[in-house]
């Protein structure tokens, strides 16, 4: 299993999770967060923004897709063809177990 | 080393507080977040609403307010942590939310530098 974190732009994150309901990964967490990145945020005249906001989905799923999700991810959260410089970044976390708390179970 | 990242209801955050510190596990962090499962456990309940409203609503689950508390534990008490967890938010109902578990490889004291599992105690 892996822990797929995803910061996309907020007005994206619609987007991706659409996307992601329709390959058939229903569950997601979602929060907003501030951040900046390699282009150290954006700067307008004088004045830096450096605390951008973004959105952070989570989502975690099963070793064998974990491709196929994170194209899904990234071809939604692309804004235009070749993409733009804040886009985001996926990381992927390994996870080790998981339990459903409403049958108190193991996956 | 495990962080423990679990998914509640936000009404149980009372009572999974309480549980932890009984447990001896009292640090945590709390953020509020949005999140779907796999959704339609509650509409085959609602037996009033007329199957086009079903379908919409099943269409995309709606995003619901939660709770993710994430704790780091050290490997033995791992199994005590899920259960307090568990035991405290279980319902039986859908919606009561996940827990997952993710090796951590190090945590750091920030006032004192110390790394290491003595930084749990």
């Amino acid at each position: 299993m892996y822990l797929l974190r995803a910061i996309v732009r907020p007005e994206k994150s619609s987007v991706v999770m659409k996307a992601l309901f329709d390959a058939g990964f229903p569950a997601v967490t979602k929060l907003s967060v501030f951040g900046r990145g390699k282009q150290r945020g954006i700067k307008v005249g004088n004045v830096t923004y450096d605390e951008l906001p973004k959105d952070l989905l989570m989502i975690v799923i099963p070793e064998k897709d974990k491709e196929f999700v994170i194209e899904t991810i990234m071809l939604a959260a692309r804004s235009g063809e070749k993409g733009q410089f804040g886009d985001g970044k996926i990381f992927v976390t390994p996870v080790e177990e998981s339990y459903t708390i409403s049958s108190g179970k193991k996956d | 080393m495990k962080l423990i990242l679990a998914i509640i209801r936000i009404t149980k955050m009372n009572e999974t507080k309480i549980a932890l510190s009984d447990a001896g596990l009292p640090s945590f962090t709390a953020m509020p977040v949005l999140g779907r499962g796999k959704g339609h456990g509650d509409l085959e309940k609602i037996e009033s609403s007329d199957p086009e409203l079903r379908e919409l609503i099943s269409e995309m689950p709606r995003l619901k307010s939660k709770r993710m508390i994430t704790l780091v534990v050290t490997d033995d008490k791992k199994e005590l942590a899920i259960e307090t967890i568990i035991k405290a938010n279980k319902s039986g109902k859908s919606g009561d939310g996940k827990l997952f578990v993710i090796p951590a490889t190090d945590s750091i004291r920030v006032r004192t530098a110390e790394t290491g599992e003595i930084t749990l105690d």
